[in-house]
């Protein structure tokens, strides 16, 4: 079980996300709404994982995702991608993402991807 | 001819015949006697270890075979081969998305999409994948990186035992237009309009699409039961949801109430 870090621009999504994590018994050690204040709280709280939108104001997430894996090579993200977004998982792997799931999601697939990127 | 053991269902019951298998037809001895051409066969479906073979000559025909998974893989090889369908050489990869999340070893099979009244076949050498046409729940045309590009494909989303997948077909682009346009017109029973349901009621069904129950979904959107159950109501009107339980409100008969009191008050003394 691991302290994760949710960022999303939707509360929905980050409702949604928050429930099934908990529900398969992980901590939620907080949310950010974009990708700048991603970095913030991934420096701030030092999750175990990421759970992190792509497309968000500000600072999008493969923006995020690179700064944060510069600031901690060894961070597990997980990318969150609409459909027809298939693209940005490419660039998002090669920029160092350990998993990626696409919206709409089901619970059960989602926990076993991040027991997955969690155990690797 | 080839002879293998199956199960023919014949008037209503499963008997034991051997099933000669040629390169164009099978024949299925007495009672049933009868020698079916493959390129007469209208619709092949499988349910569990059955083959199900909708034969049309005069008239249409249904047969079941129940066998084991290394028959039926033989028959259904030969059948999707030959029978009266739609069919086009192709590459696909089925399932490439398993409830939003990507099969990371999901490789490309060399074979053919094979498109029958029932259901959309994917068929290699090695395997026979069967899309049921009432499960097929999205087909779009996309884009996927293929050895480094982004190629056009058509991405079908199907129900696989109660899980959303996506299989992916790539060819051609002119021949996957056409294939997108007759696969669009063989699952246009499920088309709507997309303005059916408002705001809320789209973010129920996307919650229970995540597996939510209603209890999570009260909690998590703020709204009384009484206006989740109005949005059930429009869910299941529209045919987009089924009933798997029925979660009961109940208040306490004075007999209910007078057994709490008695209840309690063994409990304080």
């Amino acid at each position: 079980m691991g302290k994760i870090l949710i960022v999303d621009d939707t509360l929905f999504m980050r409702t949604l996300l928050k429930n099934i994590l908990f529900s398969g018994g992980h901590t939620i050690a907080g949310e950010a709404g974009d990708g700048e204040e991603g970095i913030a709280k991934y420096k701030e709280l030092k999750p175990d994982l990421v759970t992190m939108d792509i497309v968000m104001p500000k600072l999008n997430g493969i923006e995020a995702l690179k700064a944060i894996k510069e600031f901690d090579p060894a961070a597990r993200i997980v990318m969150c991608t609409a459909v027809g977004q298939e693209q940005m998982v490419k660039l998002a792997i090669k920029s160092g993402a350990k998993g990626y799931i696409i919206k709409p999601f089901q619970a059960p697939k989602v926990l076993e991807e991040v027991k997955n990127v969690l155990a690797s | 001819m080839k002879e293998v053991p199956v199960k023919i269902h014949h008037n209503n019951e499963w008997i034991v015949v051997k099933l000669g298998i040629g390169e164009d037809r099978i024949a299925i001895p007495a009672p049933v006697s009868k020698e079916i051409l493959f390129k007469t066969v209208a619709d092949i479906a499988e349910k569990k270890n059955v083959l199900i073979i909708t034969v049309k000559t005069d008239a249409e025909t249904v047969y079941k075979i129940l066998s084991v998974e290394k028959v039926l893989q033989v028959l259904k090889k030969l059948i999707l081969g030959s029978c009266n369908a739609y069919r086009l050489m192709a590459y696909f990869m089925s399932p490439a998305i398993r409830g939003g999340v990507m099969i990371k070893d999901a490789q490309w099979d060399k074979g053919s999409v094979v498109v029958v009244r029932s259901g959309i076949w994917f068929a290699s050498a090695t395997k026979q994948i069967c899309v049921p046409v009432n499960d097929v729940a999205a087909i779009e045309l996309t884009k996927r990186d293929v050895q480094g590009k982004p190629t056009d494909v058509i991405r079908i989303d199907h129900l696989e035992s109660g899980e959303v997948s996506s299989s992916l077909v790539l060819c051609p682009l002119s021949t996957l237009q056409v294939l997108y346009n007759y696969l669009k017109d063989t699952t246009k029973s499920m088309d709507m309009k997309g303005t059916e349901l408002d705001g809320i009621d789209q973010q129920v069904a996307m919650l229970v699409y995540s597996g939510m129950d209603s209890h999570a979904i009260e909690n998590m959107l703020n709204i009384p039961h009484k206006q989740l159950d109005a949005v059930y109501d429009k869910i299941l009107n529209l045919g987009l949801g089924e009933v798997v339980t029925i979660r009961r409100e109940i208040q306490l008969t004075t007999k209910g109430v007078r057994y709490i009191s008695d209840a309690t008050k063994s409990q304080t003394n």
